[in-house]
C-alpha cells in the first residue's frame, strides 16, 4: 500500500482520499435532501387547519439547550480530530465520547420536545404544518441517532485496533457527518424555530 | 493540555456562539419580518461557512477543487429548490 507521510493519517492512502471525497459527495446529496424538506416546510408552515401554529407550540428554552448541545458537540469532535492528528489516541477517544454524550443529551431534549408537542395536540396527523414540522425535525433526529451508533462503533474499533490509516479515515469521515448535522440544525434553528417565533 | 485546544477551533466555536446570540435578536428585539429574515440568512450561512472551513477542513488537500465544486453544486440545487418552491407555492408568482 502506498503511504504518503506528508499528509495526516486519514489522507495517507489513495483509497482514504477517495473515501473522503466520496463522503463529501454524499453530503452534497444530503444538502439537497434537507432542501426539499425545507421547501415543503415553507410551503406548509401556514396550513395549520384546526391545529396549533408554530408560534403557539415553540418554546425557546429547549431549543436553545439543543442548539448549544449540538454546537458544543461539533466543537468537541473537531478537537477529537485535532488530537487524532497529534497521535493522542486517549485524548481523541475522550473528545469522541464527550461528543456522543452531548449528542445523546440533544436527542433526549428532542424526544422530550416531541412528547410535549403530542401532549399539546400537535401530533403527526394534526395538520399539514405539524406533519411537515415533525418530519423535518425527525429526519434530522434520525440522522443524529444513526450518528450515535456509528460513533460508538468507531470508538470501539479504535480501542481494539488503535490509530491506523483505516480507523483514522473512518473517524475523520464520521466527524464530517457530525459537523454536517450541526450545519443542518443551524438552519432548523434559524428558519423553523426563530422564524416561527418572530 | 494546551496543544489539544488549537486557537483556530476555539475561536471558531466562540464565533459560532456569537452568531447564535445575534440570531436570537430577531425574537427579542422588535423588528420587521424582512429585517429579521435578513439577519437569520446572514448568521445561518456565515455559521455554515465557519463549520465548513474551520471544522471540516474543506480546503486542506489537493481534492479541494472537487470538494468545493460538489458543495457549491449541492447548495445551488438546494437554493433553486427552496426559492423555486417559494416562488410558485408561497409568493404566488
Amino acid at each position: 500500500m502506498k503511504m504518503d507521510h506528508s499528509l495526516p493519517l486519514e489522507y495517507s492512502t489513495d483509497q482514504n482520499k477517495l473515501n473522503i471525497l466520496g463522503f463529501w459527495i454524499f453530503l452534497g446529496a444530503e444538502i439537497m435532501l434537507f432542501a426539499t424538506l425545507f421547501a415543503s416546510y415553507f410551503t406548509l408552515a401556514n396550513r395549520t387547519g384546526n391545529g396549533p401554529t408554530g408560534a403557539e407550540i415553540f418554546e425557546i428554552t429547549p431549543v436553545l439547550i439543543e442548539t448549544f448541545l449540538l454546537l458544543t458537540s461539533s466543537f468537541t469532535i473537531g478537537l477529537g480530530i485535532h488530537a487524532m492528528r497529534l497521535g493522542k489516541q486517549k485524548a481523541m477517544l475522550t473528545f469522541f465520547s464527550v461528543t456522543l454524550l452531548l449528542g445523546l443529551a440533544f436527542l433526549g431534549v428532542e424526544i422530550y420536545e416531541f412528547v410535549h408537542y403530542v401532549h399539546v395536540g400537535a401530533g403527526l396527523q394534526t395538520s399539514a404544518f405539524t406533519s411537515i414540522l415533525l418530519t423535518t425535525l425527525g429526519t434530522h433526529g434520525a440522522h443524529v441517532t444513526l450518528g450515535l451508533f456509528w460513533g460508538l462503533f468507531i470508538i470501539l474499533q479504535i480501542k481494539k485496533r488503535g490509530l491506523t490509516p483505516q480507523t483514522a479515515n473512518k473517524s475523520f469521515i464520521f466527524s464530517l457527518y457530525w459537523h454536517f448535522l450541526d450545519v443542518v440544525w443551524i438552519f432548523i434553528f434559524s428558519f423553523i424555530y426563530l422564524k416561527g417565533m418572530m | 493540555m494546551k496543544e489539544l485546544f488549537p486557537a483556530k477551533q476555539v475561536l471558531g466555536f466562540a464565533f459560532s456562539i456569537l452568531l447564535t446570540v445575534v440570531a436570537l435578536a430577531v425574537i427579542f428585539l422588535d423588528m420587521s419580518f424582512q429585517m429579521g429574515m435578513l439577519i437569520l440568512l446572514v448568521t445561518a450561512f456565515v455559521q455554515a461557512g465557519v463549520q465548513l472551513i474551520v471544522f471540516m477542513h474543506a480546503g486542506e488537500t489537493e481534492d479541494r477543487p472537487a470538494i468545493y465544486t460538489n458543495i457549491y453544486y449541492g447548495v445551488i440545487i438546494a437554493i433553486v429548490t427552496v426559492l423555486g418552491t417559494l416562488l410558485t407555492m408561497v409568493w404566488d408568482m
